[in-house]
Order: structure tokens, then sequence, then C-alpha cells
């Protein structure tokens, strides 16, 4: 195993050796360093090239170049010794603080959508396989392609004309027609139908349960105005609570187990107590808080799991845990719609939340609560575009996988058995097919902080892709090899952890050692 | 990049400010300006292009647009040039005379009371240092660049301050008077405004003087530099030009405010690399136009649509995106919900011209091809929709803006190429089917779609038009060295200034790539150089027009046009044809 | 940038690997009696999807390449992708649907008045040129570079797999802004130089398919390490097939499927990839076009002549979208191993299928569509 790694790591750095040395030709090949200057009629025309000349070292040929490059870059390797140079931008600044912050822009623009498409993904995945060639089957992989398809700037555009102009519009006065409730209801009747199984009668069922909810809720949202002071409050959290208790418990451990729906119902009452409790403590929120009081909450569900007991102490605690968990997000949520109103009339925001570029509002100042909200503002465009069009890939990938699991022989001896469905489903088939989409996922993350270079473009994030792009237009080497190295070495670690975790995860994979 | 760097906001101005001043009036759009004067106090969100980076806009790596103008904003001098492109003396910061016409001598004087915002008085030692700097007077490095030490790494054109001799400092360092070796007919904008951005006494205390006294005597006492024989380098000067060089470098706001110290309006508060950058009022500032504003944020954002939209969804207040047709009709769209859109003439201009060697050689061939080009349909298809009175421009020396461009449009003989004329060009080629291969920026849409025209029309006379379009990296490079007989592209000084016609125009000078020669026509340029009376220039400037004209040198296209936008929230933007755009007067922009 | 997409094939390899073993355990009723190729195309024709998408692509492809012409072959359109009319209605569309009409300007008229139906058809014609080429090229590489490593092995292999690392992690904007630069460089005399100048969307194909073969290679190579243990490979070796024949004969057949279905997936990115590629400047430039270059020229459009954004758009998400599907065909077409999976039955066992549910139609998951899963999950689009 040791030796395995050990060969890797060293194959790993010799293809970065050979990659970089390609990547800085390439680059300084890419164009005119001084093409700004060529057509200028400014007399001192010569003296403005001869001073780009002398700043991007043109008189050295590239590979040259390159070396004293690699020079700078290898004190990098010296830990510690903080004698790290790549070098520097046109602008005069050093690469690597160019990319350590590009790096920070990048990550908190795509990290939320990349959990999130792979949770939808691999959700929708799932659903799809066990409803192979069902309407909603055909519907998802049409709308999973149809995404796929657009062009990301495409989409981006809609989405801040309809997305944020529109809605912020739509927030100076949140009134819905009563036709509008009326048909947004039954778009979602409609998607109901699709996505209900069974006979023709319980789909109808449902799709006319969920057109009457949803309109009538639209229109509670336009009478109270909803959308100006939005909020939960205990009554709602309850009631929702209890739904997870029950939805959580079926797909954990079965509603058989009473046990295990009683601890998660206790979580519940806990978690409602709890909200009352919190209050004023939440209004002090920081991050490290609540991250504290994530983990405290899993415990306490655990705990009540544990209290609770049953003939299957495991199974108890855990539907407790995850229920809890995510009450206390619906807390947390409650307490985001809470700080909604002041944010909206913040004199930064001046009641046009939804923004369109950028990563914050630029001098705003609040609590916890204040600036969350903004961060979300601005980062729900771009999430939404990133994660339409990375869906296609998760979601057909688990489907496949999916289906390849159940058609294995233990999930027969699985049935055979009389397993119920659900545990057929949940325990066996779900982790097995997961395993090569967690290394599909591994891969991924790897590739994240490559950054998404157009919808960086389109929404003005100055991140890592800004920062490749920008260096090619130049025809400046030092931030493209900053990125490239970047971008390289964590795509051949992830890759590497990919396969040692393919090999963990299924013991059918060795690797060579 | 498109939005490039420009050659010194300041630098391109200064030449329109003094060839445009008095006339240049510009087509303030459709939507007047109100005058209401809006309130004191209060924010703006203006969106520019490029990132900040530096503290000190003059160094060739540091010379964007935006950290021009955000110095503009903090920093304040004897001038500042207003959007009718005259230069605006600022009394109340000081005074500028000249005091001598031969040899010309001018006199600065910087009032009391003028401080930095570290409360140390703004003195002659601030002038002095941004003298050298921008005059080049110490450096004594050779061509090659093999000996001797090139100090401040200036971007600007040194010709005019390298003039002068060494200033004389007096009335208690509040003075300093420039001797010139020769006439200049810059002098009123070489030096001192509009801003006066690097405190010479932080410099100073960081080479490792006492004060600006010791700087002040210490330049006193180096000689003018010699290429020719290099001196060892002055380690002190060293010290102090590379941190003007570099030393104001920062995407972030420094933990050192010496670095950023104002003497103008606004005060830099804050830097959030890459996103946004805020100033607010210099609460000290009494020598110059107060703003009304009590605080500036600007934020980047790079393609115009995305500008729009940000402009449409509250989060920008003014707005200068490159001008299209379709951007243009976007805003329009929004004047509905209040914002207001202007649009104007800017500096820069396209034109064609043709090879004097080649297939173009023959002076019949090349009015041929100017009789084909559709210049009428160009404006009407590219520039009608952003400004419906475009007409093309019938001067390569003046700007409609400009009297003498009436004039000078009369007598040039322009008029022979009002309109196509398929059968005069027929005529002149006289059966022959020339091969003309075309050379523009395929990444300038403008271009390319003037290229597509031409070509439309001039297959029609008979010549046979080959596509020359490079890439946005190389159609410069190609510029003068042959392999095309025609090229479209533009200048961004549109001839204005004595310096630039025989750049451009005289026998074999830089930037005259099609190799035009005209012996009469170089005499007069050489007159112009050292002609100083306004009319007797434009006298010049017209002779030498006809005699380009009348040598079948190619033809001026259009102007381009220019636009910006503000929300109903804002008063007071006004256009601006030069690089530093609405921000020129900043200090009117106010709150409704 | 390029990364997660050959990554995701080092897992479909293992994938392979694994599908393997659930092969022939279940034995394939519905092919009782009928050929490999009769099989696969029974199948394909079964497979609703794929069967619009293979229309929708054939009308757009002969659309594309009659209505403006093709390399000098004048075509039935009045005008050309370059050729510059009189505004018509103020460059908006004349074509209507009541009165069903084409009228003069269908798809519009950009602002210098040349015609968008052309342009588009001149676009579509570009991006399918670049979506072959790339098709063809990284198909070719792969198979060779794939087959040599996994057949032979050994040095071979350790050479050929590092080399596509090396690839792999150089990013494709990079390329294709050399690339875009030699395609601008027209006087330099170079033979390279004076072709991409010519003709700059092949070239930019094929520097495009000179670095997207790199995942289909790994694809390959983990095919051929599983199918060169299998005991009709020892038969032909030990009957004296040649090495060359063992590949050709043998086992590349067995690979073909995935093979199709990956190059297929590869062609729908490379639309995409043209379409990022022009967006960054970098991609086809004009006065030639292509849909990326056209909705990215006509950005600022948007709101106010919309068509000018919205014809070039839809071409691209149509040919993507019947690439796809067509793509999913394929796969369910060529795996001979797949069965549905249908948990009704898996229920209440010995009822009949499900009515509407031909068993035709009823292969899926398993390598081959794991692969394409991949292959889409790999779509560059620059993003």
């Amino acid at each position: 195993m040791v030796t395995y790694i050990v060969r890797r790591l060293v194959t790993a750095a010799l293809i970065l050796l050979g990659a970089s040395f390609l990547v800085y030709l390439l680059t300084a090949a890419s164009g005119d360093p001084l093409a700004e200057f060529r057509a200028s009629s400014s007399p001192n025309k010569q003296q403005l090239m001869d001073s780009r000349s002398a700043l991007l070292d043109l008189e050295t040929p590239a590979p040259l170049r390159y070396f004293k490059w690699l020079g700078g870059a290898a004190q990098c390797l010296v830990p510690f010794a903080g004698t790290c140079d790549l070098g520097k931008n046109i602008a005069g600044q050093p690469i690597t603080d160019a990319l350590g912050h590009a790096l920070v822009q990048t990550l908190t623009l795509v990290t939320a959508a990349t959990i999130l498409a792979i949770l939808i993904g691999i959700t929708l995945g799932i659903i799809t396989a066990l409803r192979q060639y069902s309407s909603l089957d055909y519907g998802v992989t049409f709308m999973a392609f149809l995404f796929f398809s657009l062009p990301i700037f495409w989409v981006a555009v809609l989405l801040k004309e309809f997305g944020a102009i529109g809605f912020n519009n739509f927030l100076r006065n949140p009134e819905i027609p009563l036709p509008v409730a009326i048909g947004v209801g039954a778009v979602f009747g409609l998607v109901a139908i699709v996505v209900a199984g069974g006979d023709a009668r319980r789909r109808v069922l449902m799709g006319g349960t969920v057109f009457a909810a949803v309109s009538a809720i639209l229109v509670y949202f336009s009478v109270t105005l909803w959308f100006k002071t939005p909020g939960l409050g205990p009554v709602v959290i309850a009631i929702a609570g209890v739904g997870l208790a029950f939805a959580v418990t079926l797909l954990t451990a079965g509603l058989r187990n009473r046990k295990a729906l009683q601890s998660a119902l206790i979580a519940v009452g806990v978690g409602v107590v709890a909200y009352f409790v919190i209050q004023p403590l939440l209004s002090q929120a920081t991050f490290l808080m609540i991250v504290l009081l994530a983990v405290a909450t899993v415990l306490v569900g655990m705990g009540i799991g544990y209290l609770v007991g049953g003939y299957d102490r495991g199974q108890s605690m855990r539907a407790a845990a995850i229920t809890s968990f995510l009450l206390g997000l619906l807390i947390v949520l409650d307490r985001f719609m809470q700080a909604w109103p002041a944010y909206f009339n913040n004199s930064r925001v001046r009641g046009r939340p939804i923004a369109t570029i950028g990563a914050g509002t630029p001098n705003i100042e609040g609590d916890f609560w204040i600036l969350g909200l903004d961060s979300f503002t601005h980062l729900i465009l771009p999430t939404t575009a990133l994660i339409l069009i990375s869906l296609a890939g998760y979601t057909r990938f688990t489907r496949a996988s999916m289906l390849e699991i159940m058609n294995m022989d233990y999930i027969r001896t699985a049935r055979a058995k009389g397993l119920s469905e659900r545990t057929v489903v949940m325990r066996h088939a779900f982790r097995n097919a997961l395993i090569p989409v967690a290394t599909i996922v591994a891969f991924d993350i790897g590739g994240l902080i490559g950054g998404a270079v157009i919808t960086e473009t389109v929404f003005s994030v100055r991140g890592m892709g800004f920062l490749f792009l920008d260096g090619i237009l130049h025809v400046d080497p030092n931030p493209v090899m900053g990125v490239f190295i970047c971008v390289a070495i964590t795509a051949m670690v992830f890759n590497l952890i990919a396969d040692l975790a393919y090999s963990a995860l299924d013991p059918r994979v060795r690797v060579k050692a | 990049m498109r939005f490039g760097r420009i050659s010194k906001a300041i630098g391109v101005a200064a030449a329109a400010a003094l060839a445009l001043s008095a006339c240049a009036n510009t087509n303030t759009g459709t939507t007047p300006t109100s005058n209401a004067a809006g309130k004191q106090g209060g924010t703006a969100t203006v969106v520019e292009v490029n990132a900040f980076n530096t503290f000190n806009p003059n160094t060739a790596d540091g010379n964007t647009d935006i950290n021009s103008k955000v110095s503009y904003a903090t920093h304040s001098g004897f001038y500042y040039i207003d959007n009718q492109l005259n230069v605006v003396r600022n009394e109340k910061f000081g005074k500028m005379e000249k005091t001598s016409d031969n040899p010309l001598t001018v006199k600065y004087t910087i009032n009391e009371g003028v401080k930095w915002s570290d409360g140390t008085p703004v003195t002659a030692a601030d002038l002095l240092l941004q003298w050298a700097a921008f005059s080049g007077y110490y450096n004594d490095a050779d061509a090659e660049g093999k000996a001797g030490t090139s100090y401040f790494s200036y971007a600007g054109d040194p010709t005019g301050l390298a003039l002068t001799d060494f200033p004389e400092i007096g009335d208690n360092n509040r003075s300093m008077t420039l001797k010139y070796s020769k006439p200049f007919a810059d002098w009123e904008i070489a030096l001192g405004g509009p801003g006066i951005d690097i405190p010479a006494h932080v410099l100073a205390k960081k080479a490792g003087m006492a004060d600006t006294q010791e700087f002040i005597d210490h330049l006193k006492g180096m000689p003018r530099g010699d290429a020719k024989a290099p001196k060892p380098v002055d380690s002190k000067l060293k010290a102090m030009s590379d941190l003007w060089n570099t030393g104001f470098d920062s995407k972030t706001l420094p933990s050192d405010p010496s670095l950023f110290l104002s003497n103008g309006p606004f005060i830099v508060k804050s830097v959030n690399q890459d996103q946004s950058l805020t100033m607010v009022k210099n609460k000290d500032y009494n020598w110059g136009p107060e703003a009304k504003l009590d605080e500036i944020t600007v934020r980047y954002i790079g393609s115009a649509p995305a500008q729009v939209q940000a402009l449409k969804n509250g989060e920008a207040d003014i707005i200068a995106p490159q001008a299209s047709a379709d951007t243009l009709e976007q805003l329009k769209a929004l004047e509905s919900q209040g914002v207001t859109v202007e649009q104007g003439n800017q500096l820069s201009y396209d034109h064609i011209d043709l090879n004097f060697y080649g297939v173009l050689a023959d002076k019949n061939v090349r009015e041929a091809f100017m009789k084909t080009v559709p210049r009428k349909d160009i404006v009407d298809k590219i520039i009608k929709k952003l400004d419906p009175e475009a007409k093309p421009l019938d001067s390569q020396l003046f700007v409609p803006a400009q009297p003498a461009y009436a004039d000078s449009v009369k007598e040039n003989g322009s008029a022979a190429y009002q309109d196509v004329d398929i059968d005069a060009a027929k005529q002149l080629l006289a059966g022959k089917t020339p091969e003309i291969r075309i050379m523009y920026n395929k990444d300038n849409p403008n271009r390319v779609d003037a290229f597509s025209l031409i070509r439309e029309s001039a297959t029609k006379a008979g010549f046979k038009i080959v596509d020359g379009g490079l890439g946005a990296s190389d159609w410069g490079k190609a510029l003068g060295k042959g392999g095309y007989d025609a090229a479209i592209f533009g200048w961004i000084n549109p001839g204005v200034g004595v310096s630039g016609v025989p750049q451009i125009f005289r026998t074999g000078n830089g930037s005259n790539f099609n190799k035009f020669t005209d012996p009469e026509a170089d005499k007069l340029m050489d007159e112009l150089i050292v002609t100083t009376d306004r009319g007797k220039q434009d006298d010049l400037t017209r002779q030498i027009d006809q005699k380009i004209w009348a040598s079948a040198y190619g033809l001026p296209l259009f102007q381009s046009i220019g636009v910006d936008a503000y929300s109903d929230r804002i008063t007071g933007v006004k256009f601006m044809p030069n690089q530093t755009g609405v921000w020129w007067n900043f200090w009117e922009w106010a709150e409704k | 940038m390029s990364q997660p997409s050959q990554q995701d094939e080092i897992v479909a390899e293992q994938a392979n690997l694994k599908g393997q073993q659930a092969a022939g355990i279940e034995p394939v009723i519905e092919a009782r009696g009928l050929s490999q190729g009769q099989i696969v195309r029974k199948r394909f024709l079964g497979h609703s999807g794929a069967i619009v998408g293979l229309v929708v692509f054939a009308i757009i492809f002969l659309m594309a390449f009659t209505s403006v012409g093709y390399a000098g072959i004048p075509g039935w359109w009045k005008y050309t992708h370059e050729a510059v009319s009189p505004l018509a209605n103020d460059g908006a569309p004349t074509a209507s649907l009541w009165p069903l009409a084409w009228g003069e300007h269908p798809f519009g008229q950009d602002r210098i008045g040349r015609d968008l139906f052309a342009m588009t058809m001149r676009g579509a014609q570009q991006s399918i040129t670049i979506m072959v080429v790339i098709g063809l090229i990284a198909g070719l590489i792969g198979v060779a570079v794939g087959a040599l490593a996994g057949y032979f092995r050994g040095w071979t292999e350790a050479i050929l797999m590092r080399l596509t690392d090396i690839i792999i992690i150089i990013p494709a904007l990079l390329l294709a802004a050399v690339m875009a630069q030699f395609a601008g460089r027209r006087d330099e005399g170079s033979w390279f130089a004076s072709f991409a100048s010519t003709n700059g969307v092949l070239a930019l194909g094929i520097f495009l398919g000179l670095i997207s073969w790199v995942g289909l290679a790994r694809l390959m190579r983990g095919e051929f390490l599983t199918l060169r243990e299998r005991e009709f490979v020892d038969a032909a070796r030990i009957s004296g097939a040649s090495n060359a024949r063992i590949i050709f004969k043998h086992i590349l057949p067995n690979a073909v499927g995935v093979l199709i279905v990956n190059v297929t997936l590869t062609m729908s990115a490379a639309i995409l990839t043209e379409t990022a590629l022009s967006y960054l400047g970098v991609g086809v430039k004009s006065p030639d076009t292509s849909l990326g270059l056209l909705i990215s020229q006509n950005q600022e459009a948007f709101t106010t002549r919309p068509w000018l954004f919205w014809f070039p758009g839809l071409f691209i998400v149509l040919i993507c979208l019947s690439i796809n599907f067509i793509g999913d065909g394929l796969r369910d077409a060529f795996d001979p191993r797949q069965k549905k999976f249908n948990p009704k039955k898996a229920r209440d066992t010995g009822s009949p299928l499900a009515p509407g549910q031909t068993p035709v139609a009823a292969q899926e998951g398993s390598a081959g569509d794991r692969a394409a899963g991949g292959g889409a999950a790999s779509g560059d689009k620059g993003a």
C-alpha cells in the first residue's frame, strides 16, 4: 500500500513537471504580450513596450524563463520557510497572494453548488432507477440532458433577468394574483402527478392535493405579504418536524420500528422547546456557535435514541439524530427569515435583495444573520446555474449504477429472504450503488478549484477561472502557471484518494502494490 | 483586453484638451441632464471594468483607467479638464502662471492650508517629486539598458518636461519655477494636475531621509542624467524611485496609511480585493470643488450586459459600458424606471488606410477603391443606432466638434467620396481587377462589419477582396509590415495636437504605416510643430488635410460613440469624451 | 477545465471490470437467433428517444449543409452567411406561424443586414464539423492508445498512460488560445499557420480532438485489460493469430459498444466546448461564424433583438439534445448484458411484464451506461 502511494506520488511529480513545462511554453506562445501597444501612436510607445518586455522578461527565451520560474516555485516545497515565489502578475501582485484570494472566491462560489448538485443528482438518480422507463424517468432524463445542453452564460443571463430583477420587482409588492397562484399550483400538481407512482387514481388524488395545497399557501403568502416578513414560527416547525420524523424513520428504520419513531418524535418535541430557549442565544450567533449547536443537536438526538432504546438501539439513535439535525436546520432557517426584513430594508440593499453580480454587498454591516443572508442572496443565482448544468452527470451516473446493483444476485437473495423493499433498497442496493458515485465525487472535488471560468465571468466573481483567463489574455504565464499548479496538484491528489477510496470501499478492486 | 490600458488618461486628454478646448461640444444624449441640485450627503455605486491595483497610476504598469480615476478622486492639483475639454484652473489649490514667454517659464505656487490627509502640508517637494518622475531628468540608461539607471518608470510622454532644467524652489517651499529651453505648447498640462498624487515626505522617510528638505537638497545636488556618460546608481534616489514604481501597488487597503494619503475630495476607506473599493469624503478638504456625496463605491463588472443588469437591479448607480446598439437600446428601455442615458462622441475614430505600395501604389486604383467604400452605409449600420445624427467623418485631422472641421471639409476634397460610385470606380480601374487584401482586427465587431460592407461594395466594382483579418493579438504586429493592401483600424488620438500629426503622416515616421509620403506635406508639418499660434496651426493643419486627401490616402470612417447611464437616485453625472469618463465631475454627483 | 471528465472514466473502467461478472448470468431471451448487429439494430430502433434524436439531427444536418452550401457548392437558400442585404422588417424575423410564411429573412437579420438563417445554418455546419472532427480524432487516437496500452502492457502501457496523464491536466482553454493564435497568423509562412487561418474550424476541431482522446484511451485500455484475459482471446492466440488480428478481429468488436457510446458523448460535449471557447474569444472568429460565436456576439441583444440570441441557442440545444439521446439509445442497444430491472416484477414474481414495457427496450444500467454517465458528467462546458 505504502509503496503504491509513494510510486503514485513520484509519478505525479514527474507528470507535473512535464505538464507544467508544456503549459508554460503554450502560454508564452499563446499571444503577443505587447499587443496593446502595437497600434498606439503615442510618442513613447517604444518605452512602454520596453518596460512591459522587462516586466515579463521577454528577452529570455520561454524555455529558460520556465526554469527561472521553476526555481522560484521549487521554494514552495520548503515547508514554513515562507519563500514561496510564483512570480508576479502584470498588476504587480505576487501570484501567491492572488491565488489565495481567488481560491476563496472560487470555493465560496462552487462549494454549495457542488454539494447540492451531488445530493439532488444522487436522489434523482436513485428515484429514476427505481422507476425505470416511467414518465418520471423520461422527464428527468429529458430535463437533465436539456440543462446539460444549455450554454451556461445563456442560463446565467436568463436567471439574472427573471430570478434577480424580476423577483426583486415582485418583492416590492409581493402580492400574488389569484390566477397566478392557481397556475403555479396547477404546475406543481402536474409535477406531482408525474412524480407520484401507483395507479391513475392515486396519481390524480396526489396531484389534486398538491395543487390545492400550493395554491392555498400562495394565496396565504399573498394576503399576509409573507415575502416581506417571512418566517416559519413554532407551529409550522412543529408540524414539519413531525413530518420529518416520520419520513426519516421510514427511510432509516421503517415505520414498523416503533421505538425509532418514538425517539424521532421525542427529538421533535425537544427541538420545539429548544426553539424558544435558544432564540436569545441565536441573536448573538457566530459561525462557530452555529457549528457547535449543530454538533450538540446531533448529540442530543443520539442521546434520545439511546435512552429510548428498543431492539435496535442504533436505528433509534440514527433516526433521532437525523431528525433533530433537520429540525435544527429548520430553526436556523426560521431565524434567517426573521432577519430578512432587516436585511431587506438595509440602506445598502435598498429593497432589492437578490444580486446579479459579486460575492457580497460592498460595505454591508450587520450581525451573522444579515451577513449570512447577504452571501445567500449573492450566491443563489450562480449556484442555481451551476447546479442545473452539472446535475445531468450525477443523475445519469447514479441511475446507471443503481440499476446495475438492482440486477445483482445478492439483491435477489435479499428479496428471496423476504426483506421489505425498503430494506433491500436502502440497506443493500443504495449503499453499494454509492461506491462508484463516491469516487466520482472525489474526482469532482479535486477539479473544483479549477473554478468555473464562464460562471465567474458572467457573475463578476474574480476567482481562479478569472485569474487563469486574465493571464491568458495578457499572455502572462505567471498567473496561468499558478492556477495550473493548484488545479493539477489537487486533481492528482484527489485522483489518488479516489482510487484508494474505491479499493477501500469495494474489496474486489485491489490497488497494484 | 478590449478595454485595455490607456496610454495615460491625462496624456491623451492633454493633447485633446488643447486642440479641442473651447469647441468639443458633444451630443449630450436624448435626455438632458436635470440640473436639480441634489442634496448633500448620500452614496453612489459606480461600475468600472478593471480592478484597482495601485495607488500610483503614473507607472507604466499601473496606469489603468481605474487607478487613474481613483487617484483623480482622491487628489487635487492646479487644474482639471472638463467635459468641454477645457483646462480649468483650481485657484483654491494654488496658482500656476506663465511668467515669461522667452524662455518659457512657469511658476507654480501652492496655497497655504493644502495638506495631505495625515496633516502634512502639500509643498513644492511633492511637485518636485512629480517633476523628477515625469521628466526623466535623472535617467542615464542607454537604449539597450546595459549601462546606467532608469529611475522612475513613468507611463507618460517625458518629451515636454525633458526640456526643463532643475526647477527653482522658493517661497518657503511653497513655489516652484520651471524654465523650458524651447517653447512647449502643452506647458499648461505638463505638471501639477489633475492630481499631485505621491507624497514626497512619505517617500523621503521611507528612503531614509530626514525630511523633505533633505530630499530637495539631494535632488538639487544631482546632475542631469546623461545616457552617454552613465553615473553609478544613486542609492537614495533609487530607493525612492523603486518605492514610487512598485511601493504603492496593492490590491487591498495597506496597513500603512501613509501609502494612501489623500489631498483631494475623497479618501479611500476600504478596498475589497477584486470586488469593490470605497471612498469617503475627506473632511479637511476645502481647496477645490467640494463633493456632495459622502461615499463613492466602485464595483468591477467586465461585461456590458452584466453592467446593464446590475444597473437595472439597483446594484449600480452609474455605469459606462462599452457602447453598442443593443446596450444602448437596453439602457433606453430602462428610462421608464428613471434611468438617464447619455451618449456622445469619443476621441477615437476608425479609418481605412491604403498602402502606397503594392497593388495600391497606383493612385487611380486607390481612388477607385475609395469610391467603393460605402461610408454612409457603414455609419448607418454601425453607428446610427447609437447616434441618429452620426455622419461619416470627413477629415483626416479634425473632428466635427472643432470649428476648423467644417472649413477643412469644404476644401479638402472629401466631397468626392461622399457616396459610393461604382461606375466611376470601374472607369478608374479600366477593366483591371486588382486583388486587395484588407487587414483588420477580427475581434472587433465594428471593424468586422465595416470590412463586410466594404467587401460587398468593392466587389461590385471588380475588386477582388481578400479577407486579411487577424486576431486581436496579431493585427497590431502586422501594421506597417506589409502583407496587406488596406488596413481598417482606429486612432485614439484623432490627429489633434501638433505632435500627433507628423507621428502619423510624416514620411518615414513611426506610425506612418502605409508609407504615405508627400514632400510638401512634410514641409508643412515641420512648420506646424514650431508654430504656437492656434489660428496659424489650424491653417497649416487644413492645408495638410487637403494634401492627404488629394493623395488618395484612405478614408476616415466614423467616430466612436461612448455611453453612460445612471439611476434615478443620482443626479449630476455628465458625459465626458476622454478616458476620465463620467468621473471628471464626481464632486457634482449627488443623491436626489 | 477538463479534469473531471477523464477521471470519471477510470471509475467506468473499474466498473467495467465488475460488470463483466454479471455478464452471461441472465440469458438474454429476446436475442435468440439474431446476430449481434441485428440485436443492436433492433434495440436501437426500439428506443424512442434515440429515434427522435436521430431524426432531429438528420433534419438539422441536411438543412445546415444544403441550405447555404458547403465547400464551394452553392445551397438552396438565397443568402450566404457573409452576404449583406438591406434590412427588411427592421431586422426582425419575417417568419410567422399564422399565416404560415417563411418570408425574406425567416430568422431576421443582424445589424448590418446579414441573414440570420444563413448564419445559423453556417454556424450549425461549423458546430457539426467540429463535433465530427473531434469525434473522429479522439476516437482514432483513443482507440489506438488504449488498445496498445491495454493489450501489450509493460513499457508501452507505462509510457502511453503517463502521456495521457500529462495531456489530461493541460487545460483545454489554453490550447484553444494557442490555436486561436495560429489561426490568426496568416503570413507567418508555416504550412500550419496558413492551414489554420483558412480552415479555422477544422484546425480548432483537430486541436480539441488531440486533447479529448485521453478519456477514451483510458476507457479502452480498461476494456482491453479485461478482454485480453478472456478465453476466446487465449483460443485465438493458441491458434496462431497475430497480435494485430487479435486486436482488430477479436477484441475490438467486443469493445465497440463502449467506444461508440463514449464517442457520441464526447461529441455532444465538443459542441458545448466550442460554444464556451467562442464565448471566451478563443474559438471561431468572425466573419466566419459558429453557433457559439453567434450567441456570444449577440448576448447584448438579449432583450432588444432576442431572435439573434434565441435561434442559434435553440440549434445548440437541439443538436446537443439529439446527440445525447442518440448516445443514450446506442448505449442501451450495445450492451448485451443488460436486462431491465422491474421492481414490480421483482415483488410479485411470475406476473407478466407491465404493459407498454417492451422487452426490447429493456436494457439499462451497466458498465456501458456508467461510462456514458461519466462521459456526460465529463462534458467540459467550461462552466
